[in-house]
């Protein structure tokens, strides 16, 4: 890749650090759906991410070519911020993610231009965004089109997040069944406790009773020295 | 005391298909990624072009004429997208003067398009470097890329000798991937 960039090596290597660096965040969240690695998979299926032997020219942060563009008719405001609205869902094909409305590279100003044009001629949004991905691909839109194998993004996601959920439930649930069984093995330990607390007190009723019997043995009955007294 | 060691809870046997779930998953998955990475490794990807009417253009060579693609109808075109600052387009020009010399007498039209160098010096000294015989047209504007969709260069189109793309292909070309998408116009190289 670097070898590929050629003067735009400073370039190449920043966007390369700063795409390493957003991957190695992206990591840190540690991508726990599996929607997202199936769309890390669809990402690295698209031939547009495929491209590693492509030069690509660095935005240019001076801005747009020398002006050349001067067929562009003035757009009424309204026109303008539909043309920005439908400009922020193209993805501009020489950057990371960016919009062509937020890149300053001469490809997407360019489009832009494009783009403008054709809303000045009454073009709608599905029109506009069709020309575009009529010659770059699906892959130049960030709102990709919810059909074909794109619905894949779009339902796998939500695949994964049912099946994740389907399984966290069952997960839960036998663990639920799982807590009664527990409590009774408790209970009979408990039972288990009882029964060693209650042999004292089984010796503890016995002694009571013997000390009651004995008290009641020594303690003088009202009737005997009646007995006694009597000549 | 007995029944309690009994009590304790044994675990549940788990069921065979929740064993190769996660396995099989993790599978699915490497396989889908080797796919991906794999698939390119020829450069003949299908571009959204391939199969639709080429792109109309009428654009100034580097002599300062002029050169439409109207003009070449009924001749099969090999049309280039490439850059001076771009490595794989000095690997590939050789390749590419090669095939116009030796099929232009068959009617084959190499023709190339520079995309996003200002450098005209840079340009001039490219072509002069590999001795392209062939017509080199600019495209300061960058209209005819965004009509064909290029994003980097280098990249080729194959044309057919009804105006049809037929194939497409991204990175530096070798004689292999040349034969491979000249076949599919019609000509054998």
């Amino acid at each position: 890749m670097e070898a590929a960039c050629g003067p735009w090596l400073v370039a190449c290597r920043h966007s390369l650090s700063s795409s390493v660096s957003s991957a190695l965040m992206g990591l840190s969240h540690r991508l726990r759906a599996t929607g997202y690695t199936l769309l890390v998979a669809l990402w690295l299926l698209n031939p547009a991410a495929l491209a590693q032997n492509i030069s690509q020219p660095s935005p240019n942060p001076s801005g747009g070519i020398s002006a050349g563009g001067a067929s562009v008719r003035a757009l009424s405001p309204a026109q303008e911020t539909r043309a920005q609205a439908i400009g922020r869902t193209i993805r501009c094909p020489v950057c990371q993610g960016l919009p062509i409305t937020e890149s300053p590279s001469d490809l997407s100003q360019q489009m832009l231009r494009e783009l403008r044009e054709q809303v000045g001629a009454g073009q709608d949004a599905d029109q506009i965004t069709g020309y575009f991905a009529a010659r770059y691909g699906d892959t130049v839109l960030l709102d990709p089109p919810r059909r074909g194998a794109n619905l894949l993004l779009w339902l796998g996601p939500l695949a994964a997040a049912l099946v994740g959920g389907g399984w966290l439930l069952g997960n839960v649930r036998s663990r639920g069944k799982l807590a009664p069984a527990q409590s009774i093995e408790n209970q009979s330990d408990e039972l288990d406790a009882d029964d060693l607390e209650n042999a004292p007190d089984e010796y503890l009723a016995q002694v009571k009773a013997e000390v009651r019997d004995s008290e009641r043995s020594r303690a003088p009955s009202p009737a005997q020295p009646a007995h006694g007294r009597t000549p | 005391m007995t029944s309690k060691t009994d009590s304790n809870p044994i675990p549940a046997p788990t069921s065979p298909l929740r064993r190769f779930v996660p396995p099989v998953i993790a599978a699915a998955l490497v396989v889908a990624l080797g796919f991906g990475l794999f698939r390119s490794s020829n450069g003949q990807v299908g571009g959204p072009l391939v199969g639709k009417p080429a792109p109309a253009f009428t654009l100034q060579t580097l002599n300062g004429g002029t050169l439409s693609l109207a003009s070449l109808k009924g001749r099969p075109v090999v049309l280039n997208f490439w850059a001076s600052w771009c490595v794989p387009c000095r690997e590939e020009a050789p390749v590419l003067r090669d095939l116009s010399e030796k099929q232009a007498a068959n009617g084959l039209a190499v023709v190339g398009v520079v995309f996003s160098d200002k450098n005209l010096k840079a340009v001039n000294s490219f072509v002069q470097e590999y001795a392209l015989a062939y017509p080199s047209l600019l495209d300061p504007q960058l209209n005819t890329s965004i009509a064909y969709g290029v994003s980097g260069v280098p990249e080729t189109f194959f044309i057919d000798k009804t105006g049809v793309v037929r194939g497409y292909d991204q990175g530096g070309l070798t004689r292999e991937r040349l034969t491979a998408g000249l076949a599919k116009i019609g000509v054998v190289y």
